[in-house]
């Protein structure tokens, strides 16, 4: 644990849409290498928490670091680029274009044209090459989006509901892809998944109405899903 | 407050403002026409701008059709000037009855294509389709068959000056009372959240279509009382390069506000008189002040003056007023 | 019969124009999301540079390509000093902002060139015999331009990585982003050829019209049916479309004058009407709000 070091740090986060603000103060701390879950309900401000890291809103007044660098106001793309990935919650795949031709997108994005440790994670996508991505199972749109992310080994991926819509079975196996995926980067989750929270989660953070309201961290109240009340 | 509510205040202002310049520069005349009539049709565009949040780039077919309705019934059907009024009135109705239905359905950005479609297709028409009645580019002539009117005769520019007033003072009346009223509310908030509209009850479609006709109407009026004035028609009025003119002006004065549009009518025409001394590329005038109100001073005049308002009584502070618009 | 033929065969050169200038309003609409009224300049310049380059060498083709040059040039300075600042506004303001852009052209197009419209001599003055009836080559050589052109861009858009970063941009703006690619210069670079195209359009188109200040206004009313009735952002459907527009105005034109110029009006609303996303648009509709 002493090793980790801290990858991203929001620090009073204020966030609004004209003059609704729909994001106070919130800090936020997440170390390399840990599995984070933010919960909450709808219309609590995940997404937009989300979003405002991966640089699509511009916060009224905050701090957010990578690595100690400050990254707010930079264009998306860039944070991106520095390994910041964000996965959006409506699965949108490319869908006119053909599995490889997303992968080559996001190769083309990172200058990272190395996908075999991607593919050993999503060994499905090998047979799904040629494939419109439009035509893939809703299972199959999110192995592939992950799969995007992990080009060009980011940091940090954020992705919001990944397991929503999805088929029982197929939540089972993204949890243990999810496990595996912890051993190389650090990942940052919206979910309303609770097993699954409780099964894996390093440290969970609570949001109600546009502020955090608690950060659990002991091991013992993510077991026993000390955060189920803020859903 | 009861009192303010019963006198238009700002309609007699307007009025007064007319009269005062008239007998300041009485050669000026021409121009105080061009500008009653003008600010009624920018009103009307202001309907669809300001009010419902459409932009249209065919108002110029709207303004001709009001004018060849004129047009035509002083040419074949009767002398009748106010006859011919509201022969346009009614054709504009007949009109946005047809084709508002239709259009407002549409999607904003097509709303703007379609209607400088119809410009063009107005264009073809008054200029090929009708040409024996229209006589085409050569444009149709009427003026030796408008007959005297009683109380006064409209035919004299002098008494037409004091009927475009009065029907000024007329029309402004009805804006104030339509921006106060429940009807100009429910358009500001059919503009700015069309699905909360429709979701406590309101039919949405219905009121975008109501918009439309005024908005029609007001040009036709426009329309109509310029082929008065004129004494004369031809297509050039409706032609698609003239779309953007009254769509400045109504940014000039500033979009949604009663009085935006005179201001604006004022300020484009004034404008247009003034350039055209010195300046005879009216297009890339026209282009570049429309970018430059659009980036520089998107409140228009009207917005000024209530910036500066608010500056004066000190109720806002009008610097903290600008940092927010900048958000 | 053989004002048919003759029909048909100018009614493909001047889907072949509709074509390439249709380009940049397509790509606009689908990539971009925004309604340049201005794409037509690019059109109307490449025209009257063509007309200047013909005038001053009788090298037509040199015209060409300076006409091209010049409308992804224009294209390159609209998009970066102007469109990149209104990407983010409302439809409408854009929509209003690139109309002042194109009035402002047509001013200077008038400044430059005077009101006056300018003839510019065909470069190619052959006539070929198709099934007994006389065609210009010129027109034929119209018809080939474009399919190259046409095949050019499939090959674009399906082969190299920006080409498929635009499809991709096309369905989800932000999706690409946040893989990490710049999209604003993908933007600019899309810009810049669909303007280029549109100024070879108007060379092509030069010798056939009169080159006048207005001229791109007509075109601009095609031009956006084209895009309309072959769905936004569908390279294929503008192709279809203009293939379409081509004959209505022709062939329609042969049988009652007027159609030539009402015809494509009319297909556009029965498109509206019909199949509002077009022939071969899935994400837009004509009804509902605006993004």
């Amino acid at each position: 644990m002493e090793s980790k070091k801290n990858l991203i740090s929001v620090r009073d986060l204020n966030i609004n849409y004209g003059k609704l603000s729909v994001v106070f103060d919130v800090s936020l701390e997440i170390n390399s290498g840990e599995v984070v879950f933010l919960v909450g309900r709808n219309g609590a401000g995940k997404t937009t928490l989300f979003r405002t890291i991966a640089g699509f809103i511009k916060p009224l007044t905050g701090d957010i670091e990578l690595n100690g660098q400050p990254i707010m106001g930079m264009g998306a793309y860039s944070i991106a680029r520095k390994g910041v990935k964000y996965i959006h919650q409506d699965k949108k795949v490319f869908s006119d274009l053909t599995v490889k031709e997303n992968l080559e997108l996001s190769s083309y994005a990172t200058r990272d044209y190395d996908w075999d440790p991607v593919l050993e994670i999503f060994p499905k996508l090998k047979i799904l090459m040629d494939r419109k991505s439009g035509k893939l199972s809703g299972g199959e749109k999110q192995m592939l989006l992950m799969a995007m992310a992990l080009i060009g080994r980011p940091q940090l991926v954020m992705m919001d509901e990944p397991t929503e819509g999805l088929a029982p079975h197929i939540i089972k196996d993204l949890a243990t892809v999810f496990k595996k995926l912890s051993l190389n980067t650090t990942l940052f989750i919206v979910e309303q998944n609770l097993p699954m929270i409780a099964d894996i989660a390093d440290r969970v953070y609570c949001m109600k109405e546009g502020r955090i309201v608690s950060t659990i961290t002991d091991e013992e109240k993510i077991k026993n899903m000390d955060f189920e009340k803020y859903l | 407050m009861t009192f303010r509510h019963k006198i238009p205040v700002g309609p007699l202002f307007i009025l007064l403002f007319l009269l005062l310049f008239r007998i300041a520069f009485p050669n000026k005349m021409t121009f105080l026409i061009e500008i009653s009539i003008f600010s009624i049709y920018v009103m009307g565009n202001n309907i669809l701008m300001g009010y419902l949040g459409y932009t249209s780039f065919g108002q110029p077919f709207y303004l001709s059709c009001g004018a060849y309705s004129a047009a035509i019934y002083l040419a074949y059907l009767g002398g009748n000037i106010f006859m011919a009024i509201i022969m346009a009135i009614a054709v504009s109705l007949v009109l946005s009855l047809i084709l508002g239905p239709a259009l407002m359905r549409l999607k904003g950005s097509y709303f703007t294509l379609i209607n400088a479609a119809l410009c063009a297709i107005g264009v073809f028409i008054f200029e090929r389709l009708l040409i024996d009645l229209t006589h085409g580019n050569d444009g149709l002539w009427y003026r030796s068959n408008m007959r005297e009117t009683p109380f006064i005769d409209i035919r004299f520019p002098s008494n037409f000056f004091i009927f475009v007033m009065l029907l000024l003072l007329a029309v402004h009346y009805l804006y104030l009372k339509m921006d106060r009223s429940a009807l100009g509310s429910v358009f500001l908030a059919v503009k700015s959240n069309p699905r909360k509209m429709k979701s406590i009850g309101y039919d949405v479609f219905r009121i975008r279509c109501l918009g439309y006709s005024l908005s029609v109407m007001m040009s036709a009026l426009a329309g109509a009382l310029f082929a008065v004035n004129f004494g004369f028609v031809n297509p050039d009025m409706g032609a698609n390069t003239r779309a953007i003119e009254v769509l400045l002006a109504t940014l000039i004065g500033g979009i949604g506000s009663v009085y935006g549009p005179f201001l604006g009518a004022l300020g484009f025409i004034g404008m247009k008189d003034f350039v055209s001394i010195w300046f005879s590329r009216w297009e890339l005038f026209v282009g570049i002040i429309t970018l430059l109100v659009l980036f520089k001073f998107n409140r228009g005049i009207w917005g000024g003056l209530v910036d500066l308002k608010s500056f004066m009584s000190g109720k806002i502070n009008r610097t903290k007023n600008l940092s927010e618009q900048e958000k | 019969m053989g004002i048919w033929i003759t029909a048909v065969v100018y009614g493909l050169s001047m889907s072949g124009i509709l074509f390439l200038v249709s380009l940049a309003l397509s790509i606009g609409y689908g990539l971009m999301r925004i309604v340049n009224m201005e794409s037509m300049l690019y059109y109307s310049f490449g025209a009257y540079i063509t007309y200047t380059i013909v005038s001053l060498t009788g090298n037509f083709f040199l015209g060409a390509l300076c006409a091209i040059l010049v409308g992804g040039g224009l294209g390159f300075l609209v998009e970066t000093l102007l469109l990149r600042k209104v990407y983010h506004r409302e439809m409408m303001f854009t929509m209003v902002v690139t109309y002042g852009v194109f009035m402002i052209g047509i001013g200077i197009i008038q400044y430059i060139w005077g009101l006056e419209p300018k003839p510019v001599a065909s470069p190619v003055s052959a006539i070929v015999n198709i099934l007994g009836v006389k065609i210009p080559l010129y027109r034929i050589l119209i018809i080939f331009i474009a399919i190259a052109a046409y095949f050019l861009i499939q090959l674009l858009m399906n082969r190299t990585i920006t080409g498929k970063a635009i499809r991709a941009g096309i369905e989800n703006r932000e999706n690409v982003e946040a893989l990490g690619i710049n999209i604003k210069n993908i933007f600019t670079l899309t810009f810049v050829v669909a303007s280029a195209f549109a100024g070879l359009g108007g060379a092509l188109y030069a010798p056939i019209v009169m080159v006048g200040p207005y001229m791109g206004f007509d075109m601009l009313l095609f031009a956006f049916i084209t895009v309309i009735l072959g769905g936004l952002g569908s390279i294929k459907g503008t192709m279809v479309a203009a293939l379409i527009l081509g004959q209505v105005i022709n062939v329609g034109g042969t049988i009652w004058g007027p159609l030539s110029f009402v015809g494509p009006f009319v297909v556009m609303f029965f498109i509206i009407l019909i199949k509002p996303t077009g022939l071969y648009g899935v994400k837009s509709s004509v009804s509902g709000a605006d993004d």
